[in-house]
């Protein structure tokens, strides 16, 4: 559900011929193949269930949640387990980004200040959520390194931010499987190239009529102890969506 | 008989008497210069500085931005506008401005805090005090680049150095939240650890794309006078104008309320100060009068005795403290002189006992302490003490005025 | 013949004179105490005003909380410690801070949550009295919440307004409540007036899960005339090196210098007050002695020693003077009573005053201390007799034909 997901799908269902050489033509392929995966990922729509593990230095908490999206712009998530916050749900129209807070039957709509927020207590941010859906407006991207690593056939690619594009990282590195094209891991680094954080993509399985990874760890390079986990236990694409799914009244419904 | 003469004669025929009573009086007016002096520097400087702080001397705005500042609320016509300030004479200079809250993010931390966007071409060391607390680095380019000049403080906490790419995130004029990246191109220490630890410089185009502004839009006008005690009526008239009806026209105490309290208050204890050293003076002024008026009794007594009126002898006596006042004054001015010029241009260097982070009402502060007269305020001080020394005169005058001639007589 | 009738005499005699002159010391000395008292209120009532209104004297975290305030920055013995200190003197409380959002109808806006023990917060400060509007909190009410002047005009809201929160636990799940307006402060400091929200700790601990320890600990003296260096030190060697420890002019350094050098300028303005008070008491006694200077002279004609002409001048000196300084104690302390009681209230001049991110109270009050009254009569004392010196020596040198010619 978020971009690192989106966009190794996106390859992953694209990438057929591997050892294409051409630079040039590679670079335009997987522009315009970033462009039109990110729309065929999302299909018209989708329909996820996941369990999301959080463990730092001060807690560890488990969340089950369904999420529902259309097209780019609209994402739903519903909070299903614990009991304590059952109900609480996160709406993402266009811009705007909604909260419902079911404990206090209210409303809230996310501010600037809120951005940088962890989501529900997990590594990920708010400004995660929301700037998921850009990832091929905001970088650039290219092959960086093909062959075999760790015992293992691999594709790198390398992204770089635009020059105008709003995010704080420095390069993005996402290595897939040379077969299947599933993704293994992305690297986020900041503008000194330093290592920020990880995700790991894991538990490889048919999901949604496919094989991808059903596990992703997020982990932060300053703390390695840390961790959010998500698992996913039922993905379908394309399963018909009415836009008043993504209203605010329908947030409010547990 | 002309009374002048004999009052003055009346004075020095106690020299020692009426020198002291004098230096007295001259001790009042060079307390008074002093206080009055370093009040009217002090307080010009505060209201200067927190002028170049953002608001400037006169602020034109929005309707209620002031009292709530967000994004949605902007002003219109913005050059029209400054074109029409700047033909003004009092008026300094005229700088547009956006202000905002945002978020401040590097990879590691975002922090929250305040943005002002402004026009590099416009704002110089001298109209701005951030530029002019510059460290590292250098001022922002153009009106329209990607630079962003922030506290040092805010640049440690994010980790960001010259040159490292910092994203805000903000509302904009429709209420959405929109980011954009800048590069830091330079850093400034004002002292002040609120505003070194949260607040930035963007150039004012980039933001006005960012925030959906047209390009003539903008948060506010900041006017800046060549002499800050023009502002009350100068507000008062632009409000007044057909142009400015549906904006609002404030003046520094309006949109710096704390600056404006701290200053009103100071103000008033240093009038109590003076007020009662006044009193002082004036117990000094009775008890030389009274004295000098009850000793001639006598003197007084055959006077009348050989037909002068009690009312000439009141007018004796008043006549009396007037060249007394008058001597003091011009002794006064004599010993202040050369310490007001002295106070003027070196003033005494206070940096050892306020160290040089001191900040008041919001304010950040010079600390060498000068001061600095009004043409009012030296004609108020003379014509303050010159009217004590004439009202203290007034009861030993009284006084003599009453004496029956026979007791003056009897006296003898 | 005894010199101090004689004196007595004389001033009586010359009652008029006398009467002037003392007065005119009388008024000197009276302005003189009032200005002291003012002045000492000024300072103590700034002091007050930084530590009784939210500091404290001293103040203990973690070392790292007041640069990077984290929730789990937590001081896990301070119940203990508070205990401790309570039954060695001192006044003391916990505090429990977290950050997050406040929402009104309107609006919503960023805020710290500051967590109060309702029972022992107000031994330590006064906040509880600094309610603008409203009420301060009650343990019947531990969803009524007490915010800043300038956040209620932020989140448009007023007394009686519903708040919702929204941030994280402890434990990491979402901490949401909603809280309703019982109370809006005056103007406290920068950081309570824009975001601050005060509800009970009980409250608190429970919203953010949170059910040991706190993030601060605030002592105040039973006695505060003692060093508070000294106890700073001591109260450190008791808590240990794990903990920081700090007082109040170390946590507001600015602060802490503004009353410093308040207190060099009031010193200054006193030095200048007595200046002008001595060219008055100088005046006085020169011409007291000076114009019976015809009077002295027939003395030494028959036979009265120069020592005791300058005895007798002296006494008479003191006479007035002590009869000067007994009206000024009288009405200077009646004055400076009245300004301690009621105050100069100067907030028709300023709405809230703030002075390096701290709200001062815009009422002045005089403190009559001793200070402000022996200071101003030892001075006066000092002056008169300083003043007397060159008329008693001139007398006393001056030679009796001289003298009874002397105009």
């Amino acid at each position: 559900m978020f971009k690192p997901l989106f966009f190794c799908f996106s390859l992953f269902s694209l990438l057929v011929f591997p050892s294409v050489q051409a630079v040039e033509l590679e670079v335009d392929r997987v522009k315009t193949l970033l462009n039109a995966v990110d729309d065929l990922w999302r299909g018209e729509s989708s329909y996820a269930v996941t369990t999301m593990y959080v463990k730092t230095a001060n807690y560890a908490r488990t969340m089950k949640m369904e999420g529902w999206s259309k097209g780019k712009e609209k994402t739903l998530f519903r909070v299903v387990k614990p009991l304590r916050e059952k109900g609480t749900s996160t709406l993402k129209s266009d811009n705007h980004v909604y909260t419902y807070l079911p404990k206090t039957d209210r409303t809230i709509k996310l501010t600037s200040g809120m951005m940088m927020g962890s989501w529900m207590g997990s590594h990920l941010t708010n400004d995660d959520l929301v700037k998921e859906a850009r990832l091929e407006e905001d970088y650039t991207a290219e092959i960086s390194f093909e062959g075999e690593r760790d015992g293992q056939r691999i594709i790198e690619f390398t992204l770089v931010p635009k020059l105008d594009a709003a995010v704080v990282w420095g390069k993005l590195e996402l290595t897939i499987l040379a077969d299947g094209h599933i993704p293994v891991v992305e690297s986020y680094y900041d503008e000194d190239m330093v290592l920020a954080r990880t995700i790991r993509f894991t538990d490889i399985q048919q999901l949604g009529g496919r094989l991808r990874p059903a596990v992703l760890r997020v982990v932060p390079a300053d703390k390695p102890d840390e961790y959010t986990e998500f698992v996913y236990e039922k993905l379908s694409l394309n399963v018909k969506l009415k836009d008043g799914l993504f209203s605010l009244s329908s947030l409010k419904k547990r | 008989m002309k009374l002048n003469l004999l009052a003055w004669r009346n004075l020095w025929r106690h020299k020692r008497r009426t020198l002291i009573t004098a230096s007295s009086i001259a001790f009042g007016v060079l307390l008074s210069v002093t206080f009055t002096g370093a009040g009217d520097y002090f307080y010009t400087r505060m209201i200067d500085a927190g002028a170049k702080m953002g608001m400037g001397h006169i602020t034109v705005a929005a309707r209620d931005y002031n009292r709530a500042p967000s994004s949605q609320k902007r002003l219109q016509s913005a050059n029209q506008h400054q074109a029409t300030l700047r033909e003004l004479p009092e008026v300094s200079s005229v700088i547009a401005r956006i202000q905002g809250q945002a978020m401040f993010a590097s990879a590691r931390k975002s922090i929250g805090g305040t943005f002002i966007a402004i026009d590099p071409a416009q704002e110089t060391a001298s109209n701005n005090l951030f530029i002019q607390s510059l460290v590292e680095g250098k001022m922002l380019e153009t009106v329209s680049d990607k630079g962003i000049v922030m506290g040092v403080d805010l640049a440690r906490k994010l980790q960001l150095s010259l040159g490292k790419k910092v994203v805000y995130t903000t509302t904009d004029v429709n209420g959405d939240i929109v980011s954009a990246i800048a590069r830091v191109s330079g850093l400034f220490r004002t002292g002040v650890s609120e505003v070194d630890g949260g607040l930035a410089l963007l150039p004012l185009q980039s933001v006005q794309t960012v925030l959906g502004y047209e390009s003539d839009e903008v948060s506010f006008i900041a006017v800046n006078l060549h002499d800050q005690r023009a502002s009350h009526v100068l507000r008062d008239s632009l409000q007044q104008q057909a142009a400015f009806q549906d904006m609002e026209v404030l003046n520094w105490q309006q949109t710096q309320p704390d600056l404006a309290g701290m200053i009103a208050v100071d103000k008033s204890a240093n009038k109590i100060s003076q007020l009662l050293i006044a009193l002082l003076i004036s117990a000094g002024i009775i008890n030389t009068m009274l004295m000098s008026v009850l000793e001639r009794i006598r003197e007084f007594g055959v006077m009348m005795a050989l037909g002068m009126s009690p009312r000439h002898l009141f007018g004796l006596v008043m006549l009396e403290s007037f060249w007394l006042a008058v001597t003091g004054l011009i002794i006064g001015i004599i010993i202040t002189i050369p310490w007001y010029l002295y106070m003027f241009e070196t003033g005494l260097d206070l940096t050892s006992a306020y160290g040089d982070d001191f900040s008041f009402g919001g304010v950040l502060l010079d600390t060498v302490f000068k001061i600095r007269l009004f043409k009012e305020s030296v004609v108020g001080i003379l014509i303050g003490l010159f009217s004590l020394a004439l009202i203290a005169g007034a009861y030993p005058a009284w006084r003599a005025s009453r004496i029956p001639p026979v007791e003056g007589l009897k006296a003898l | 013949m005894n010199l101090f009738t004689l004196a007595s005499r004389n001033v009586y005699r010359h009652r008029h004179r006398s009467i002037v002159t003392t007065l005119a010391m009388a008024f000197a000395c009276t302005m003189m105490i009032v200005f002291a008292a003012l002045m000492d209120g000024f300072r103590i009532g700034s002091e007050r005003n930084v530590v009784s209104m939210n500091t404290g004297d001293i103040q203990i975290h973690q070392p790292d909380y007041r640069d990077d305030p984290d929730i789990y920055s937590l001081i896990e013995q301070a119940g203990a410690i508070v205990e401790q200190h309570q039954q060695l003197g001192f006044y003391a409380t916990v505090r429990l801070f977290a950050y997050g959002l406040m929402a009104s109808d309107e609006t919503s806006s960023g805020v710290q949550l500051r967590g109060i023990e309702l029972e022992t917060e107000p031994t330590v400060t006064d906040i509880d009295q600094h309610v603008m509007t409203g009420q301060w909190l009650s343990g019947d009410d531990p969803h009524g919440v007490v915010i800043g002047k300038k956040l209620s005009k932020l989140l448009d809201v007023g007394l009686g307004d519903e708040l919702i929160f929204v941030g994280q636990t402890a434990d990491g799940y979402m901490a949401n409540d909603r809280f309703e307006i019982r109370g809006i402060l005056k103007s406290v400091s920068a950081a309570i007036d824009n975001g601050g929200v005060f509800m009970s700790n009980t409250m608190l601990r429970e919203l953010i899960t949170l059910p040991k320890g706190a993030h601060e600990i605030v002592l105040m003296r039973h006695d505060r005339t003692t060093d508070l260096a000294a106890v700073t030190a001591q109260v450190k060697s008791r808590v240990g090196e794990q903990l920081e420890v700090m007082n109040w002019q170390q946590l507001m350094p600015i602060i802490n210098r503004f009353i410093e050098t308040a207190h060099l300028q009031t010193l200054i303005m006193m030095i200048f007050t007595y200046i002008a008070v001595g060219s008055v008491v100088l005046n006085a006694m020169l011409m007291s002695v000076f114009e019976r200077i015809h009077e002295f002279g027939i003395m030494k004609a028959i036979g009265v020693k120069p020592q005791q002409l300058i005895v007798l001048i002296y006494i008479e000196m003191f006479i007035q003077t002590f009869l000067a300084v007994l009206l000024a104690l009288g009405a200077g302390s009646v004055l400076s009573w009245y300004i301690q009681e009621n105050g100069l209230d100067m907030s028709s001049l300023a709405d809230g005053i703030s002075f390096a991110g701290l709200a001062f109270d815009p009422v002045w009050y005089a403190a009559l201390t001793s200070n402000a009254l022996m200071m101003p009569s030892v001075f006066l004392f000092i002056i008169a007799a300083i003043a007397v010196i060159y008329p008693a020596i001139k007398v006393a040198v001056i030679q009796p034909v001289e003298a009874i010619h002397h105009q």
